[in-house]
């Protein structure tokens, strides 16, 4: 693949990175970290990595951002500032780039590009792809113990304050 | 001649670098996480782009699924503790809340 398509969706990911920092506004923060992570998640598609870029766009882009979100609320740490024109424009800017290269990308492939994603090579480390299963089993259970600590420190029982 | 492979190094670094002087900076713990959460992007990126010269990938999309979700565990409880803090101390500002301490 030509690296003009890398160039394009990492200043799409540059952008919004930036504009996530600098943003005074904590909903426009969180909003343009969602973006982010909606890029690297097509980065990681694009460049034959599906299985980590579905669970990229649902851990981040999803369930982190719902969380974000929610924390922001519940905190009260901002005003909502949304609809201005700097936003949509910043907005605008980062959906032409990605549209731009998910484009590209889409007609400059030839048929001799294999249609598969993540092919098993004869590779010292592919034994772990022969895991997979327990692999991600190992994963979901890392998740469930943060997600067991989370309800705890949420927990109202017990709460001396 | 850039490759995929250096357009990605190269924003991977720039993305741990802007995490980390939004980390040292940033007077909110949210924004902290924020920070944190940008860093995780470029960590990932660099490990994914570590796999692109190799014949397969495979190690390096491991390792950047056990980031995704060591990330991920770690920004949600950083999150729970962010709501316990503002429920003790009513902010989010950690100079603030150092002051309250003593």
């Amino acid at each position: 693949m030509a690296a003009e398509v890398a160039l394009l969706l990492c200043a799409a990911l540059l952008v919004t990175v930036i504009a996530a920092i600098f943003s005074k506004s904590m909903s426009v923060t969180v909003i343009m970290l969602f973006y982010a992570s909606l890029v690297l998640g097509i980065v990681f598609t694009i460049y034959q990595g599906v299985v980590i870029g579905l669970v990229h766009i649902t851990t981040f882009a999803g369930a982190m951002s719902v969380m974000l979100l929610t924390v922001v609320l519940m905190t009260g740490e901002t005003k909502l500032e949304l609809g201005n024109r700097t936003l949509a424009a910043l907005l605008a800017t980062v959906t032409v780039l990605v549209v731009a290269a998910s484009s590209y990308s889409l007609f400059s492939a030839t048929p001799s590009i294999p249609q598969t994603t993540v092919q098993p090579a004869p590779d010292i480390f592919s034994f772990i792809w022969m895991f997979r299963p327990w692999d991600l089993l190992i994963l979901i259970i890392v998740f469930a113990a943060a997600m067991i600590a989370v309800a705890n420190l949420l927990s109202q029982k017990g709460a001396h304050a | 001649m850039i490759t995929d492979q250096t357009v990605f190094a190269t924003t991977a670094t720039i993305l741990v670098f802007l995490g980390l002087f939004s980390m040292f900076y940033s007077r909110n713990l949210l924004k902290t996480i924020i920070s944190f959460q940008i860093v995780v992007f470029g960590a990932n990126l660099a490990l994914f782009s570590s796999g692109l010269s190799q014949a397969s990938n495979l190690m390096a999309n491991t390792l950047v699924l056990l980031s995704i979700v060591v990330g991920g565990s770690v920004e949600a409880v950083g999150l729970a503790l962010i709501v316990l803090v503002h429920r003790a101390y009513g902010t989010l500002d950690p100079w603030k809340i150092r002051r309250l301490k003593h």
